[in-house]
């Protein structure tokens, strides 16, 4: 069953096309990571399917819904959220009510408090609910942020660069948490530089460079793919002759 | 349950005040005033502490509900009591209608944006003769002295009226606060685009939150009318003596806490109050520098207002007992 349906995606900013006719199809339960190189238009594409950017043309359903034109919390109510790239915390808040505050989209305080205490065990970080958030270290507030998406309730979850700055072994714990997710029926869509990580986890792999798809498939071929070779290597000498 | 008993202790300390004041002296006057102003400060809290936008145009709402309780006795012989309901209602409505173009602004261009609709509120009041009375003001009119028609021959009935005001405005702020609102709130202030994507709808809360704040604004602008008893569209429309200056007493006392506009307020008012007392015979603007002056040394003493002052003690006698 597909549950998110892009089609035709574009966004210009001014002289850059930041996303150029993008078209793919996700099946529910997928784990889809999305490279590409630094300016590949990965997060105006995320923010974009969430509707803090609206896009110049195409469509994008959720489930069912046409959700193009709507606002974030109206995408985040049909089911479908992301995290910050540069993380964006209530930093003056603990850790505790900034899941909580996500969980208050389908529950009452008391509700989402006791949701948001589970999220936080799920992401390993229950013993610094009553801290700060901007006190934490910039990993820890990555998880936060997943944490907080996590507490919407969400049937889609982008996640944006949240292994950056993590060691191996806390890595490995949000690689086996991101499949738990996609093993309690959630579909994810992940943006991550660690091309060891998106290729052990993701079902499949999407290349994105200069707004444009370069490439849609399994890791194997993906990695295979000469046209992404080149775009994250640039041309050999022999092709040049 | 130390903090209930802590609260009913100041709730009596505060009830028994007045009767210890002269009831037809200048400083129940004085009393009155700050436990009003309190209360505006608080109503203020709401959109300037908690959702952080910085209105300097309350003043609109305050002079709504003085000319709409005032006009309704005057015209049709309505209860002041019901007239703040209808004050109430207007001035949420005003906040509405300048709220949706103007909560899309942010720091100073919302300070700004607010700032022009309370001075159009006081040109429109001036120039609207017929309904207003115009630059000339409005009296309330004297109604033999009764609860329910709000009239009372001494100061002390208002005092306490006041009071009750500051309490009710003080617990809904309290209330929104800590709830669900209170949350949303927090979420839209540190972070806007965050909390949409968690599935806050930042514009229809933030809009709730001014309409409740400028609703506030205006029932106690019936409570004043009835104490000053006239009043003029540059009275109840200032910039400088509505609209800042519960921004201000906010902003002295602790922006974003409860106990922060009570706090100011304790302060401005009677100190004002004392340096026209003290300094009014003297050179013209005197007391008003003097006042000025000592406001920039508090300001500097304590930038984030005097709640911290609080803060920094209960640390004292926190590091006191842990030596003993």
């Amino acid at each position: 069953m597909t549950i998110l349906d892009v089609r035709g995606l574009s966004k210009r900013f001014g002289g850059l096309q930041a996303l150029s006719d993008v078209t793919f199809a996700v099946p529910q339960g997928q784990i889809v990571g999305l490279i590409g190189p630094n300016g590949a238009g990965k997060t105006t594409f995320f923010s974009t399917l969430v509707g803090l950017i609206r896009p110049d043309s195409g469509t994008i359903k959720l489930s069912d819904s046409s959700i193009v034109g709507m606002k974030p919390h109206k995408v985040a109510a049909l089911g479908m959220t992301k995290t910050f790239q540069n993380v964006a915390l209530f930093a003056e808040s603990s850790v505790l009510d900034n899941v909580l505050t996500a969980g208050l989209l389908r529950h009452d305080v008391t509700t989402a408090r006791e949701q948001a205490l589970i999220c936080l065990e799920r992401v390993g970080l229950r013993s610094v609910a009553h801290k700060l958030a901007g006190d934490l270290s910039f990993p820890e507030r990555a998880r936060v942020e997943l944490a907080r998406a996590l507490c919407t309730g969400p049937k889609v979850l982008l996640l944006d660069e949240v292994m950056a700055a993590l060691n191996p072994v806390e890595m490995q714990e949000i690689m086996d948490l991101i499949r738990s997710l996609r093993d309690d029926g959630l579909t994810l869509l992940v943006v991550e530089h660690h091309m060891r990580a998106i290729m052990t986890i993701c079902d499949r792999i999407l290349v994105l460079n200069f707004g444009k798809l370069l490439a849609d498939g399994t890791a194997q071929q993906v990695a295979n793919d000469p046209v992404v070779i080149e775009a994250y290597l640039g041309r050999s000498a022999e092709a040049h002759r | 349950m130390k903090k209930w008993f802590a609260l009913a202790a100041v709730i009596a300390v505060a009830a028994v005040v007045p009767l210890l004041l002269n009831p037809t002296g200048y400083w129940i006057r004085v009393l009155t005033f700050t436990l009003l102003f309190a209360a505006m400060a608080q109503a203020w809290n709401l959109i300037g502490g908690l959702a952080n936008q910085t209105s300097l145009g309350h003043a609109a709402f305050f002079g709504i509900g003085a000319y709409t309780s005032t006009i309704l006795l005057l015209k049709f012989g309505i209860s002041p009591w019901l007239g703040m309901f209808a004050a109430g209602a207007l001035g949420g409505l005003a906040a509405l209608v300048i709220a949706i173009p103007t909560l899309r602004l942010q720091g100073h261009y919302f300070a700004l944006a607010t700032l022009a609709f309370g001075e159009v509120m006081r040109v429109i009041a001036n120039v609207w003769t017929p309904l207003t009375g115009g630059p000339g003001g409005l009296s309330v009119p004297f109604t033999p002295p009764s609860f329910a028609a709000y009239s009372f021959k001494q100061l002390l009935p208002h005092a306490y009226i006041a009071l009750a005001a500051l309490i009710i405005v003080t617990a809904i702020f309290e209330f929104i606060r800590r709830g669900a609102m209170g949350y949303r709130l927090r979420a839209i202030r540190e972070n806007q685009a965050a909390a949409e994507v968690i599935g806050i709808d930042t514009t229809k809360v933030k809009l709730q939150t001014a309409v409740i704040s400028g609703a506030l604004m205006a029932m106690l602008g019936t409570l004043y009318a009835q104490v000053a008893v006239f009043f003029d569209p540059d009275t109840v429309f200032s910039a400088a003596a509505i609209s800042i200056r519960v921004a201000l007493i906010a902003i002295l006392g602790g922006v974003g806490t409860a106990a922060g506009p009570i706090l100011g307020a304790l302060f401005i008012i009677p100190v004002e109050e004392l340096m026209n007392d003290l300094f009014s015979a003297g050179a013209a603007g005197l007391s008003q520098l003097i006042f000025g002056a000592i406001l920039i040394a508090v300001i500097l003493w304590r930038p984030r207002g005097f709640i911290t002052l609080w803060d920094s003690l209960r640390a004292r006698f926190a590091r006191g007992e842990a030596r003993r």
